[in-house]
């Protein structure tokens, strides 16, 4: 009976359930997998829903007007009831989501996971922590307080620096010459239309990639595998529930303010970006303003095409990685002190 | 495998790393956005008074309430209020820094930005000194000082000052945030406004008024302004909303003496006849007030209302006239005398003694009791106009022709032996057929004053003497006379032998029946076994 039913069914909706069942379920996952260090990747994958359901719950009271934002944003914190705790799940999931991405692309690099064949894997990566940054950044504007509206006009005027269509992309982006109506509308647009769509194209390339070349296995550990269910889903399982506990922490916390309502005519003491931004704002602080983009471009670029740069170093694998070993501390040791001194010293 | 511990430790080392300094900042950041830091621009007079005074500790919490202030938001500094000049009366020098500074800014200083309010407030009874024209001198009573902190501490709300200004805004206006949130809460006013002469706030929170502003008013945010005509934020009102907020019609006033018909805290009820020709007649007043009523109440409930209270200020005199009469009679007789040193009273019969006892029923029924019983029935207070009001107004009446008696006093003696209940109603009755609440149907078959059948007759004839005296507007006496020729209906009394009606009154007469019983079986039935002690 149950089975006449299933055929039956299969016949009105014809597609394999059980093929597609296997392809979930069944890929084999090499035995380095159930090591901790390596579920940083399932991070930003678990955080990614949650942003999409505490979005549209945020969407049902968020007005993207500049007489309404800030109003709206109070409405949700302080009367909507467990307003501010979906508020600061929705904040904290978007850092966290940085936080995982950083530590995810560390623990890649030093593994060097990047190598051929899954270089092109490294760069998709690369974009979704450059869609991830850009949604973050979209987002927090939307709260258009005095801290964020100043943080997206000095977001907005790093971009109005790129080379040759800087100032086009400024006023593409603004939609006016200040930050206003036109680009609350159009950064809410972005944040909740376009780049949430980019972001789900450039994750499924990235697991149709990664799955296509099958994880890469780490010299050094037993050439073995085991199924994806249940092993290693329960422990995607175990991440996603220890993330939503500590959101749910974070939120109770330390909840998000409101600040003071934007004042577009008040322009406060000290401005800055978002903390993602520190590094390179502070950087470009210290220095002319056209070396320093200079240098940013360069080494994004050397991040982005780094498995292509790798085995240019030596030839020799033992100096290959201690090399790569060396400049990716430096990288990260840089990016955690110029990021502290920003905090600290503003 | 030394490969394999090597990333390892990288890793780990770098995973720790960057989530302890990325959260720490992150946590930074998201402390930030729960600051509500203000921008204050201050000038450099401002900034070094509050350097100094931060430095040393003088008064820094005023400077923590002028940081939040609008006055700190718009760049008015410490100047801007106490700038001096040698020749003011209140000119010192700051011991530190040198700076002439003023001591008491004035509502001169208030003026200067504030000129209608403060013209309104030096045109209300607010800044009326009434209580230093009359022969009251306290200091036979009370200690001087016993007035410092006492009398002098609220009714410094109307000071003349010696640069000519009248009036203290910080009364209301906490300095020196000068937050609209704490001028606007009932107990600003409460902080005067109390007490067995005048138990405004208690009468208020007693009311409906004052019921639903405790249940619900933690939640109202009381920081707004009612200047642009717009409707009453708040679902009940508080103190200013009707003595001072605007609404649709209304504007907002600092005149709290705008909207007040009755000089209801006087000896003797009146129509008040304050600044007539800039503020109107009482009838204009009147309008006002009832224009913020009509707000929340169907107009015929407020005109209802009113005419009650206004009435109850018209009985309020003839009661009085009573006590008039006796204190008056006993001063002539003989039987009371009256305070004097150097050829000067320090006590009078219509007013005040400190000690007879008819000097002091005189004064309690007007300046406390009488107060209450026409302010609880001006402002919803029904416990006070029964039995802090009228109730002890009568118990005073008894008491002093008890003592008029006692003395020696024939006409008090025999009212004293006078056992018709009549007595307690030696002067003339005003009344109105039924209340605004509802219609009665048995309440009304008691009353012992109905048993005459003239009785409507007589306190019609008052009412309209009352309205010819102009009194009464017409529409009132329209109305009470719509309620006179209809008083049947308004009194229940067609109603009260309805079979309805019947059955529930059946129903509970048998439970008074049963709960009689029961107290007389409880209570008055048990005889204890022990004797007592007292021996005669």
């Amino acid at each position: 009976m149950v089975m006449s039913t299933q055929a039956e069914s299969s016949k009105r909706f014809p597609v394999d359930g059980t093929a597609i069942g296997d392809v979930l379920f069944k890929e084999k996952i090499p035995v380095h997998m159930k090591h901790w260090l390596f579920a940083m990747g399932t991070t930003p994958f678990i955080l990614f829903p949650i942003q999409i359901i505490t979005g549209l719950m945020l969407a049902f009271y968020f007005i993207p007007s500049p007489e309404l934002a800030y109003e709206s944003v109070r409405h949700i914190t302080q009367d909507v009831q467990l307003g501010f705790w979906i508020r600061g799940i929705h904040h904290w999931a978007a850092n966290l989501m940085i936080i995982s991405i950083f530590l995810h692309m560390m623990r890649v690099y030093f593994t060097q996971a990047y190598r051929k064949p899954r270089e092109l894997n490294w760069i998709f990566g690369f974009i979704l922590l450059g869609l991830t940054m850009t949604i973050s950044f979209t987002g927090y504007s939307l709260t258009y307080n005095q801290l964020s509206y100043w943080a997206a006009t000095v977001g907005s005027n790093m971009v109005g620096e790129v080379p040759l269509i800087g100032n086009l992309l400024l006023a593409w982006l603004r939609g006016g010459s200040d930050v206003g109506t036109n680009t609350l509308t159009r950064f809410y647009t972005l944040h909740v239309w376009v780049l949430p769509i980019l972001i789900t194209i450039m994750i499924a390339l990235h697991i149709i990639v990664l799955r296509g070349h099958g994880i890469s296995q780490p010299e050094g550990f037993p050439k073995e595998s085991y199924n994806f269910f249940p092993g290693h889903m329960y422990k995607i399982v175990i991440v996603g529930l220890f993330l939503l506990s500590l959101l749910s922490l974070l939120a109770v916390i330390l909840p998000p303010g409101i600040g003071d309502k934007a004042d577009p005519v008040n322009t406060p003491l000290h401005i800055q970006p978002e903390w993602y931004f520190f590094a390179v704002f502070l950087f470009l602080k210290w220095v002319p303003l056209s070396v320093g983009l200079f240098i940013v471009g360069l080494v994004i670029l050397v991040i982005v095409f780094w498995p292509f740069l790798e085995p240019l170093l030596s030839k020799k694998e033992s100096q290959r990685a201690l090399i790569s070993y060396l400049l990716g501390s430096v990288a990260i040791l840089t990016l955690i002190v110029f990021t502290l001194i920003e905090t600290f010293t503003n | 495998m030394k490969e394999i511990n090597a990333q390892q430790w990288l890793i780990g080392i770098f995973s720790v790393l960057l989530i302890a300094s990325l959260m720490v900042v992150s946590i930074v950041e998201v402390r930030k956005t729960q600051d509500f830091a203000k921008e204050i621009d201050m000038d450099k007079n401002t900034a070094e008074c509050v350097r100094c005074h931060r430095a040393e500790h003088v008064a820094v919490k005023q400077i923590d309430a002028w940081e939040e202030s609008i006055h700190a938001e718009m760049a008015i500094g410490c100047l801007d209020c106490h700038a001096a000049e040698e020749s003011d009366f209140d000119a010192q020098r700051c011991p530190e820094s040198d700076v002439l500074i003023g001591r008491h800014p004035t509502p001169g200083d208030c003026k200067e930005c504030h000129e209608q309010q403060v013209n309104e407030f030096t045109n209300s009874k607010h800044a009326h000194q009434f209580w230093l024209f009359k022969n009251e001198d306290r200091s036979v009573f009370e200690t001087p000082l016993g007035t410092r902190h006492g009398c002098e501490q609220c009714h410094n709300i109307g000071n003349i000052w010696p640069d000519g200004t009248v009036g203290e805004c910080d009364v209301c206006h906490a300095k020196h945030s000068f937050s609209l949130e704490v001028a606007r809460q009932p107990e600003t006013c409460g902080e005067c406004h109390v007490g067995p002469d005048h138990p405004h706030i208690e009468i208020y929170l007693e009311s409906k008024h004052g019921n639903i502003f405790k249940a619900k008013g933690r939640d109202w945010d009381m920081d707004y302004y009612t200047t642009n005509n717009e409707s009453i934020p708040i679902e009940a009102p508080v103190c200013v909303t009707c003595h001072m907020d605007g609404n649709e019609k209304q504007p907002m006033t600092h005149n709290v003496s705008d909207r007040l018909a009755v000089e209801s805290q006087a000896p003797w009820s009146f129509r008040t006849v304050w600044d007539e020709e800039n503020s109107g007649d009482w009838k204009v007043k009147r309008e006002r007030m009832t224009s913020i009523c009509t707000s929340c109440h169907a107009p015929d409930f407020v005109d209802m209302y009113m005419l009650t209270a206004d009435l109850v200020n018209l009985q309020y005199n003839e009661m009085r006239r009573n006590f008039v009469y006796w204190t008056k009679k006993l001063t002539a007789t003989g039987v009371i005398d009256r305070l004097q040193a150097d050829g000067k009273f320090y006590s009078d019969p219509v007013l005040n003694g400190w000690d007879e006892t008819p000097e002091k029923m005189m004064y309690y029924t007007w300046h406390h009791e009488g107060r209450r019983f026409r302010h609880g029935a001006e402002m919803m207070g029904a416990d006070y106009t029964q039995w802090h009001g009228i109730w002890e107004m009568q118990h005073d009446m008894a008491e002093m022709l008890a003592w008029a008696a006692e003395h020696g006093d024939k006409e008090a003696e025999e009212w004293v032996n006078c056992n018709h209940p009549s007595k307690f109603i030696p002067y003339a009755l005003y009344d109105i057929p039924g209340n605004e609440w509802g219609i009665p149907t048995k309440l009304n078959t008691t009353p012992f004053v109905y048993s005459y059948p003239d009785y409507w007759d007589r306190v019609k004839s008052n009412v309209e003497a009352a309205w010819k005296h102009g009194l009464l507007t017409d529409a009132q006496w329209d109305l009470w006379m719509e309620r006179y020729d209809n008083r049947d209906y308004y009194l229940g009394l067609q109603f009260k032998d309805d079979p309805k009606v019947n059955e529930l009154w059946e129903m509970y007469k048998e439970r008074n029946r049963i709960d009689t019983e029961a107290f007389n079986e409880q209570a008055i039935g048990l005889k204890l076994p022990g004797k007592p002690f007292y021996k005669k």
